[in-house]
């Protein structure tokens, strides 16, 4: 239970479902109750007959939504189609390196700018091989000449999670179901924990993370945040921030070096895009212990307040890939109970800079 | 076991009844079921945006 919420997951589903104390109440006398009559009876000394029966069939279609078969699509197994291997570029981080080749100049876009600084040709033995490609409308990831995924060219952002899913496990030396999930966030870190940044697309969540990483904080993940099962912990992800148009005169002055990033053209409606290369933090992973909605509103007052797991939950979960492994699930509702919840709404950046850095250090006294 | 869980219901039964017609239809309708992605993404585009169109 969280505040005045509780918080149901259901294994067949991979669902999360938020609930008030009174609706506990009504489901708990339905799923105790062997008949509709009996659950009416329960319930419909003081209410007409087809009050009660639309209470009773709520809870079912609830109870039905709820437990709707989690699946996932067949795999069919594809050939690497070794032909394609047009363009070649290796990528190295902290000397593991890696190949990736792809098809074309559009294909190396989905991937390619957002590693860019770390694309070195190099000597070292590559970790993985990865190819990235575009045939017959769809985009192909293959790892180690595996597939790993094929999706319909319009969903390149799925062939972008999984390609970060499995550069992560190659760095940090990991499967897929060594993780609890990967949150649609950025995380920043002040070297002794972490919180993760999340919120609508344009809210700033971005923006704001690299203004805290041109002063004194770590990026420790833009985008995709990784938690890792064996200590919940959230890990390192080398890509840069992307930075949208919109940002870029505010940020101009106060990241060294930002009128020379190219602009990178991608995506027709977000517009020019920069990538700004952050220094690593000096581990590899971080506890986190606060999560903020990250609401920024031009001329606003500062305010961070504290927000509910309802808001917090409805803004990550359906953004966000979760392991449907009863034990990952249990981790997620663990750490949920062990997280601080805050919206901040903002416009001045000096304000900011100082209400974060006095959250982490509220945050660290207390863990 | 079951003299407890015959408690329980009575209990449950008189809190529901205590709750009201107007509160148990308007709780009824409070639930949210969230489901997560089944496979990871990046940043999904904006309508319209989409370089492989």
């Amino acid at each position: 239970m969280f505040g005045e919420h509780w918080v149901f997951w259901y294994a067949i589903s991979n669902s999360y479902s938020i609930i008030e104390p009174e609706f506990k109440l009504l489901l708990e006398s339905y799923l105790e109750s062997y008949t509709k009559a009996e659950f009416l009876d329960t319930i419909s000394s003081h209410m007409n007959v087809s009050d009660g029966t639309l209470i009773s069939e709520t809870l079912f279609n609830y109870l039905k939504d709820s437990n709707k078969p989690y699946t996932l699509p067949n795999e069919t197994s594809v050939v690497l189609d070794t032909s394609l291997r047009n363009i070649s570029k290796q990528y190295t981080f902290e000397g593991k390196t890696i190949q990736i080749y792809y098809d074309s100049e559009l294909v190396l876009k989905t991937v390619h700018p957002t590693l860019a600084y770390y694309c070195i040709e190099s000597t070292n033995a590559t970790l993985a091989t990865f190819d990235i490609y575009l045939k017959n409308n769809d985009l192909f990831l293959f790892k180690d000449e595996h597939l790993i995924s094929r999706v319909s060219k319009h969903k390149y952002h799925l062939i972008q999670g999984k390609f970060i899913m499995q550069l992560l496990c190659t760095l940090h030396d990991k499967e897929e179901s060594d993780w609890i999930g990967t949150f649609h966030g950025s995380t920043i870190t002040n070297g002794s924990s972490s919180i993760l940044f999340v919120g609508e697309s344009g809210k700033g969540k971005s923006t704001l993370c690299a203004l805290l990483a041109a002063n004194g904080f770590d990026l420790l993940a833009d985008d995709v945040s990784p938690m890792l099962s064996k200590d919940k912990h959230i890990y390192y992800n080398p890509s840069a921030i992307s930075i949208k148009e919109g940002a870029f005169n505010l940020l101009q002055p106060l990241v060294t070096n930002f009128e020379s990033l190219p602009i990178i053209k991608f995506n027709k409606t977000k517009g020019d895009i920069k990538y700004i290369p952050c220094l690593r933090p000096e581990e590899d992973h971080y506890p986190c212990n606060a999560i903020i909605l990250v609401n920024y509103k031009p001329k606003s007052k500062i305010k961070l307040e504290q927000v509910s797991v309802k808001t917090i939950l409805e803004t990550i979960i359906p953004d966000s890939w979760l392991s449907p492994n009863p034990k990952h699930a249990q981790q997620f509702l663990d750490w949920l109970t062990e997280l601080k919840m805050y919206q901040l709404t903002y416009s001045d950046t000096k304000n900011v800079l100082a209400e974060i850095s006095k959250l982490f250090k509220q945050l660290n006294s207390k863990f | 076991m079951k003299k407890n869980n015959n408690l329980d219901k009575i209990t449950r039964k008189e809190a529901i009844q205590k709750m009201g017609k107007y509160a148990a239809l308007t709780a009824v309708g409070t639930f949210v079921i969230l489901n997560p992605l089944k496979a990871q993404s990046s940043s999904p585009p904006d309508p319209g945006g989409d370089p492989f169109a």
